[in-house]
């Protein structure tokens, strides 16, 4: 428990910001919505065909996964907020174009020809007539929308986006729970406020006259019309604020300025806070972040399309993953030279020198299980395998330089393989639900797990030695960024690299102290 | 005016309206009657174009509706509509007030106006004015549809089954209430029912209607005493006219071929007439037919001298009575007549016939030995 509050007190501002980020994120995304699925669930009701289209095709995207969503959205809109917004508005959408249709196609038809016949225009019709009596209906889905929205936003921080999902992500990463809790209870918290202000909206947007379903009837006199009309203002001015404030903040990131990304696990979000400070003390450079990024392709992603400027990428990853080279190879050199070389000309990245360690792969059992069965070399686990449960990380499980390389070159088959992600699949092994796991070499957590790390005595896993990539253009823009970013070749070792990911994973501290601490000790910063 | 001409409607296949010719003369209340199918809400929202017709042209005022706006057509004809056609979220005023107000009129002109049109319906403005139609019983609401009605001071006024879902004696007394609005503000009012006793009770004409045609077109009078054809007789009623005695007039119920005798007849005469005719009385009427007074048998047998001409021993001053006197009216100069009968006259003071105790007494009885005669 005291942990817990010391922690909420040192992450007591970046919980703020993040939730203060969570809440834009999720009024631009609904507001979004509101603006899209409004007129267009009130121009189905013309048409009976395009109504069964339209929301049809709400339902379907309803029906796909988020995370498939955000995937499709990556490379047509790159990384950041506008792929979190877009994949919100895509699901806050159902819920508004449904009850909006329904709302107004729910009104008694006699009542329409009776405005008809009295000679109301169409226009009119639906502005004093539909729209105030769907009122309720619609409000009721636009609640329903945002309350999701909520949750949903803290997808987000998978794409770079920020918001409550980063503290959710980045515990799930850790095995920190508290961090879990930061992100969650303020998620809650703020769903439960956004229903209860909704809820407030929708009450006060109840046209006068109407029986509710408890048989009540809220009747307002014409002299607190002005009330009504105070409270509109009140509530477009938020509305015009919030969206102002982002168009403004936009407007504001100006031309000299750089953005690093990071994948979604403690030492890389330490690598890219070191990258940060480094640039940040040395130059006039504008330094943004975009940590935490799910995964590789996201991370390769957002470079290729111009949503980050950097980050620290793995000789291995860009030789087998991002190259499609499939013939192993654990030359350092060769395979460092190749990726410097195809990422220049295919890719226009250029690819700086190492910067110390190798974060490889290694296969990890608990004491026991290597106690047990008596292993020691990845050989000896082949020997065994059809007793054992693996639980790695999803990306490792479908790698050809993960597992499915790993099986074939020691000839090696699990009984099951059940994937697990980030920094759960220490506890999955910890509560012998796995037993095997893929670890890396630097993961602060093999120390704190008391993990054995079992010998690639055949050299399957390639070399991951840690090189900075940047875009091209970066460079010609900010040429000063190579020496920079040179004053760290060769300046983390496997041992350091380790100490400093322990030091975020198990002693619970902020990557951003962890990582400037480190700059000061090795006297790159001041 | 309103006049339809030649209007044909259907859907698809379905005809439902052919060749169809209707004339509604102003400041008339227009009743459209029939069963359901028959195409009287069709005509009825033709007028206003809600539904438009298939071919043919209906003309307001000498205009063809179908080169006017639509919009203006509608906001210069008002619309009575059953039950739901208030707006449940706008209080009473701002029912009465919308189309006024989307007309751009000044709220000093309408607020008058909403005074106005709310005491002629019979509710206090004070205290209807701010009120929400669920608050109001079905009765208050249709008085508030009908002013809403009147709000734009149209010529002309649609009412759609406006009081058939009200409870009998409140649809009386709104009938009530809508006729004596219509005799004060002389609208020219097309008004749809199914119900006979309120087309009778309300309309200057009666168009009855069948699959599309019209049966009959003329007063609520001449179509209870003469309705054309069996199907009329059937949908208005046998006997229907009891329920409006006021409707039978002297001349309904008068004996049309009274026995006379002319002034220059000497007594002699008169008596043969009397006893050949089997009567005790005769009227006295000159060549023109002009009614100059009575004589009867007692006068005769009192004069010895039968030489003497009827016109100077006939009594002179005969009471006599309009043809249009209705039937409660008889009865009661009945009541204060000394003799069992009384001449019919026109405003010249022709003869027309005459109505005796007896002929009264015939026509009463007649609509129970018809009733019975139906048991």
């Amino acid at each position: 428990m005291n942990t817990f509050i010391e922690q909420l007190v040192t992450k007591k501002s970046e919980i703020l910001s993040l939730l203060l980020e969570h809440i834009q994120l999720t009024i631009i995304a609904v507001l979004i919505a509101v603006i899209i699925g409004v007129p267009l669930g009130i121009l189905i009701t013309k048409n009976k065909k395009l109504a069964n289209a339209v929301i049809g095709f709400a339902n379907l995207t309803q029906a796909i996964p988020s995370l498939a969503i955000l995937g499709f959205l990556i490379p047509v809109i790159g990384i950041g907020s506008a792929p979190a917004i877009t994949m919100v508005v895509l699901y806050s959408m159902l819920p508004i174009i449904k009850n909006t249709y329904t709302g107004i196609t729910n009104i008694n038809p006699d009542m329409l020809e009776a405005a008809k016949g009295l000679g109301m225009t169409s226009g009119q019709t639906l502005k004093l007539i539909k729209i105030p009596l769907a009122m309720p209906v619609m409000m009721a889905g636009i609640r329903m929308a945002a309350v999701t929205a909520v949750g949903l936003m803290t997808i987000a921080a998978f794409v770079g986006a920020g918001g409550l999902g980063y503290l959710v992500f980045s515990g799930i990463q850790t095995v920190d729970n508290n961090l879990i809790l930061f992100g969650a209870i303020p998620a809650a918290v703020l769903a439960l406020a956004i229903d209860w202000i909704t809820g407030k909206i929708e009450e006060a947007t109840m046209p006068n006259g109407i029986k509710k379903s408890d048989g009540t009837m809220k009747v307002r006199r014409t002299s607190s019309n002005k009330n009504r009309k105070r409270n509109i203002v009140i509530a477009s001015i938020l509305a015009i604020a919030v969206v102002g404030g982002v168009i403004v903040s936009s407007i504001s990131n100006n031309s000299n300025k750089i953005t690093i990304g990071s994948k979604n696990f403690t030492e890389q979000i330490i690598l890219g806070n070191m990258l940060q400070q480094l640039i940040e003390d040395k130059t006039d450079i504008d330094v943004q972040t975009k940590l935490n990024l799910g995964g590789t392709q996201v991370a390769f992603n957002a470079l290729k399309s111009g949503g980050i400027d950097m980050y620290v990428e793995y000789t291995g990853t860009g030789y087998v993953n991002i190259l499609n080279i499939t013939e192993p190879n654990s030359n350092t050199d060769e395979v460092y030279n190749v990726m410097k070389d195809r990422f220049k000309a295919d890719f226009g990245i250029d690819v700086l020198n190492p910067m110390g360690f190798n974060n490889t792969y290694a296969m990890a059992v608990s004491k026991e299980t290597a106690d047990k069965y008596n292993l020691k070399t990845v050989s000896d686990l082949a020997k065994v395998s059809g007793e054992l449960i693996a639980g790695p990380t999803i990306e490792f499980a479908n790698r050809e330089d993960g597992l499915l390389g790993l099986n074939k070159a020691y000839n090696m088959n699990f009984k099951t393989v059940n994937p697990v992600d980030g920094g759960l699949r220490y506890t999955a092994l910890n509560s012998n639900e796995t037993q095997v796991i893929d670890a890396f070499t630097t993961d602060g957590l093999i120390e704190q797990f008391k993990l054995t790390v079992l010998e690639d005595d055949k050299s399957f896993f390639p070399p991951y030695h840690a090189v900075p990539i940047v875009k091209e253009e970066t460079l010609e823009k900010f040429p000063e960024l190579r020496d920079v970013l040179g004053e760290l070749d060769g300046k983390l070792t496997d041992e350091k690299m380790r100490k400093l990911n322990y030091e975020v994973d198990v002693n619970k501290r902020d990557a951003k102290v962890v990582a400037n601490e480190f700059l000061k000790s090795e006297g790159l910063v001041e | 005016m309103i006049e339809f001409k030649n209007i044909k409607k259907s859907y698809k296949n379905n005809v439902i309206l052919e060749n169809f010719n209707l004339n509604i003369e102003d400041g008339n209340l227009v009743v459209l009657i029939g069963s359901s199918g028959c195409g009287k809400t069709t005509l009825l929202k033709m007028i206003n174009r809600l539904i438009e017709s298939t071919s043919g042209e209906i003309l307001v005022n000498g205009k063809n509706i179908n080169q006017m706006d639509p919009i203006e057509l509608r906001r210069s004809i008002g619309y009575v509509i059953q039950q739901t056609g208030l707006f449940p979220h706008m209080t009473v005023k701002e029912n009465i007030e919308i189309i006024p107000k989307l007309m751009g009129k000044s709220q000093e002109e309408i607020d008058r106006k909403t005074i106005d049109l709310l005491n002629m319906v019979g509710l206090e403005p004070e205290k209807y004015s701010d009120r929400y139609p669920v608050e109001l019983s079905g009765g208050q609401q249709q008085r508030i549809g009908v002013a809403r009605a009147f709000a734009t001071d149209a010529e002309i006024i649609l009412m759609d089954e406006p009081f058939s879902a009200l409870d009998p004696i409140t649809r009386a007394e709104l009938q009530e209430e809508l006729f004596n609005i219509q005799k004060e503000y002389r609208k020219t009012i097309v008004f749809v029912t199914h119900d006979m006793d309120e087309a009778i009770n309300l309309a200057d004409k009666i168009c009855i209607l069948k699959d599309g045609k019209i049966l009959q077109y003329d007063t609520p009078e001449n179509i209870l005493k003469n309705p054309a054809g069996e199907y009329v007789e059937e949908f208005v009623g046998k006997n229907k006219i009891w329920t409006k005695p006021e409707m039978i007039k002297a001349e309904d119920v008068m004996i049309s071929k009274p026995v006379t005798v002319s002034p220059k007849r000497n007594l002699l005469q008169a008596r043969e007439i009397m006893r050949e005719k089997k009567v005790d009385s005769l009227l006295v009427i000159n060549k023109e037919g002009k009614l100059l007074g009575y004589i009867t048998l007692e006068i005769i047998q009192k004069i010895e001298e039968k030489n003497i001409l009827v016109e100077e021993v006939m009594n002179k001053n005969p009471e006599c009575v309009c043809g249009d006197k209705n039937l409660p009216e008889l009865l009661e100069i009945f009541n204060n007549l000394k003799k069992g009968y009384l001449p019919v006259c026109s405003d010249e003071g022709k003869l027309l016939g005459l109505v005796t105790r007896s002929s009264l007494i015939s026509v009463l009885s007649s609509q129970y030995i018809e009733m019975g005669g139906d048991n």
